[in-house]
């Protein structure tokens, strides 16, 4: 078996030449750090196993998933390194392909979104490259498949096909020369270190790798660690990072060709000095924003939602009613199936044309390349807060769902930052939150739709920023995450990559339809079904109604006056769709069209509002409050949050009911 | 239909609502991948790793 291992610069395509090579599809989004993990496939029909590594801009490690490649090199020899650098970033991206050159294992160098290169109008002369840097490069346009096949005819082969590279030997000064040699030497001779590897760990320690300088105290590897105080005090890892520079400089000086047409960098630009433009950049998101919500409550989402539940509650379910009172069910089993499961699991999935075409929004505004210019614009709003446009991603995956939000935080390298973002990623409106908005906003602002969701999203953001700037005052954040984001060419969105892309996302919701929705919905009835005295066939007098009637003062002042809601709220942490599917069981409808007549009678505008916003922001679920446990290591965290959200959602709440009731 | 039916599809039912809620709470425990409804690359390696450990 051969193994590839796959190494490069984030976004320089790479996750896309995974799935392209190996058949298997693997998230991709155009932006940095979407591969936290390595990822591993195999070639199909072929021996060649190939690893997919994070994206990283050099072996010296910054944040911690950064350090996963090179403890990957210090632990593994693979067969072949295949080095995927943008072509149009040559510059950067050399810069770790010397440092991976220098190891001596083969490697594959591939000029990745080649087009983007030919269209800035030049080119590189492959064959100086190659005799400069030692090794094969290919050029490649992974999305488009280009020189894929040859590509992939270089990976197939046998070990032994491959042809053994020497490490690249640049001319460091003389001093510097002279350490790595002596340290060289002595790691061969006295710890049986094979030459290659031994010459490679030696410049890597000289410059201050940290994850090798560990790995060197790991192992008790003295004739480096003797001389770190010297290596130090030379700054030999200066004199090493210009020698390289200015050899990639050289190298590029000499393999560049000029071509004719520069008109895709111009259309780039133009479309950039607009939508990253200091003032209008905002609005422009906002408005961006504003016609998804558009796109997926007014024009789209909402007339099919109409007729998948018209389908549901209209044949479907009579014609489960008729089969099991001809079948001879009890009456329990049939409500639970009919007012239960088909009412309350079918009042969720209702909403599946509304999240796909939010999905297929984002994803096609990921896979555009908005996305890195919408970081951008943030992060001069972020940095005034004290957080920096990094923090962006994570929350805009929490748009998505707060649990991938949170995991997708690892890339801040401060740990105060990340436990900051990781704290205020749950008032991101997550896509769960859609299904109720949508019965709300369809009962009592039919006009307004799009616009109420999109004041809901930017008042969880606001909440967010607002709790961001606080954190950062009391635990005293000085230190600061660089943020470096690339912005791509922009591209024309790939019809299978918007689709895969919105299927990966939304697959999600409807499983969940099948577990945790399900359960809600079976708990809810129950509790409705059920009360002191057993089964009840009054809802009033249920457990569900008692529990609603209890706590019925405390919500009283947010403008809650009936007890169903406050019910389905409990509920809601299982998982936020729960809340609809209970306030169908529990206002005992069959259709979403009843449903949002009866919201229409026990609610104002305001109170709607007021507990629209509670939801936003109340307890996380039960999947949201385990992942902030276990990604800051400590219960009283997620405990915090959970009464923190509680105690924002309830005054918040509290101030727009109440205000709201006075100018009305 | 016969009340045995009738009393096994409601066990049936409650049944795989109660294991669900259970299997919720214990996967948010665990956190991380676990807890998360994304079946992604990675995490499809995860349980493949852990499926031949066992």
């Amino acid at each position: 078996m051969t193994t590839v291992a796959l190494l490069g610069n984030p976004n320089t395509g790479k996750t896309t030449l995974f799935n392209e090579l190996t058949d298997k599809y693997a998230y991709v989004g155009n932006w940095t750090g979407v591969t936290v993990e390595k990822k591993v496939g195999q070639i199909r029909h072929s021996h060649t196993k190939v690893i997919d590594l994070p994206g990283v801009y050099s072996l010296n490690p910054i944040t911690k998933d950064e350090s996963v490649v090179t403890n990957y090199l210090l632990g593994h020899s693979p067969d072949l390194i295949l080095n995927v650098t943008n072509a149009s970033q040559l510059k950067r991206n050399l810069l770790l392909s010397v440092e991976v050159l220098e190891l001596g294992v083969p490697v594959i160098i591939t000029l990745n979104m080649i087009d983007d290169l030919k269209r800035t109008g030049h080119y590189y002369n492959l064959k100086t490259l190659s005799t400069e840097l030692g090794c094969p490069v290919r050029t490649t346009n992974a999305r488009n498949k280009e020189g894929l096949t040859e590509l992939k005819a270089d990976l197939v082969r046998d070990q032994s096909e491959i042809k053994p590279n020497l490490p690249l030997k640049l001319n460091y000064p003389l001093m510097v020369n002279q350490a790595i040699r002596q340290a060289a030497t002595s790691l061969t001779k006295d710890y049986k270190v094979e030459p290659k590897f031994a010459h490679w760990l030696a410049i890597q320690y000289i410059n201050n790798n940290k994850v090798v300088r560990k790995y060197a105290t790991m192992h008790q590897l003295k004739p480096l660690l003797s001389q770190k105080a010297y290596y130090d005090a030379q700054k030999f890892d200066d004199q090493i990072f210009e020698t390289r520079l200015s050899f990639i400089e050289k190298t590029l000086a000499s393999a560049t060709e000029q071509l004719q047409s520069t008109q895709h960098v111009a259309i780039t630009s133009k479309i950039d000095k607009v939508v990253t433009h200091p003032i209008f950049g905002l609005p422009i998101f906002v408005g961006i924003f504003y016609l998804m919500f558009k796109l997926s409550f007014d024009w789209i989402g909402t007339p099919l939602s109409g007729y998948l539940d018209g389908f549901l509650s209209g044949p479907i379910s009579s014609w489960a009613n008729q089969f099991l009172t001809q079948a001879g069910a009890l009456p329990m089993l049939r409500s639970l199936i009919v007012n239960g499961l088909i009412a309350g699991v079918g009042g969720v999935l209702v909403f599946i044309p509304q999240i796909f075409v939010l999905f297929a929004c984002i994803t096609i505004l990921e896979d555009s390349g908005y996305m890195s210019r919408a970081a951008l614009v943030t992060d001069r709003i972020m940095e005034m807060i004290g957080l920096n446009g990094k923090a962006f991603i994570p929350l805009i995956i929490g748009f998505g769902c707060n649990v991938t939000g949170i995991m997708a935080a690892r890339t801040i390298e401060q740990p105060k930052e990340r436990l900051i973002t990781t704290l205020i990623s749950p008032f991101m409106s997550c896509s769960a939150r859609l299904p109720i908005y949508s019965l709300f906003v369809a009962a009592l602002f039919p006009r307004h739709q799009a616009l109420i969701v999109l004041s809901l999203y930017f008042l969880g953001i606001v909440v967010a920023l607002f709790m961001a700037k606080f954190y950062h005052v009391i635990f005293k954040a000085k230190e600061h995450s660089v943020f470096i984001v690339e912005l791509p060419q922009y591209h024309i969105p790939r019809l299978d990559i918007v689709w895969h892309g919105t299927w990966d996302k939304g697959k999600g919701f409807i499983k969940k339809a099948g577990t945790i929705i399900f359960a809600g919905t079976v708990l809810i009835w129950l509790l409705s079904n059920f009360g002191v005295r057993g089964y009840v066939t009054q809802i009033d007098q249920s457990f569900a109604a008692n529990l609603g009637q209890i706590l019925l003062p405390v919500f009283k002042p947010i403008g809650i006056s009936t007890w169903q809601p406050i019910s389905a709220l409990l509920t809601g942490v299982l998982a936020k769709e729960v809340i609809s599917s209970s306030m169908m069981v529990l206002f005992h409808t069959s259709n979403q069209t009843a449903l949002i007549a009866m919201i229409g009678g026990s609610f104002t505008a305001i109170s709607a509002y007021a507990l629209l916003v509670f939801i936003l922001l109340y307890i996380p679920c039960f999947a949201t409050i385990g992942t902030i446990k276990s990604e800051t290591g400590s219960a009283k965290w997620a405990a915090y949050s959970v009464i923190s959200s509680l105690a924002i959602s309830y005054t918040l709440a509290f101030l727009i009911f109440q205000i709201g009731s006075l100018l009305m | 239909m016969g009340l045995f039916v009738n009393i096994l599809i409601l066990a049936v039912i409650f049944g795989f609502a109660g294991y669900q809620i259970y299997r919720a709470v214990k996967r948010s425990k665990q956190g991380k991948c676990a807890a998360c409804d994304y079946d992604c690359e990675a995490k499809k390696m995860l349980n493949q790793s852990k499926k031949r450990a066992m």
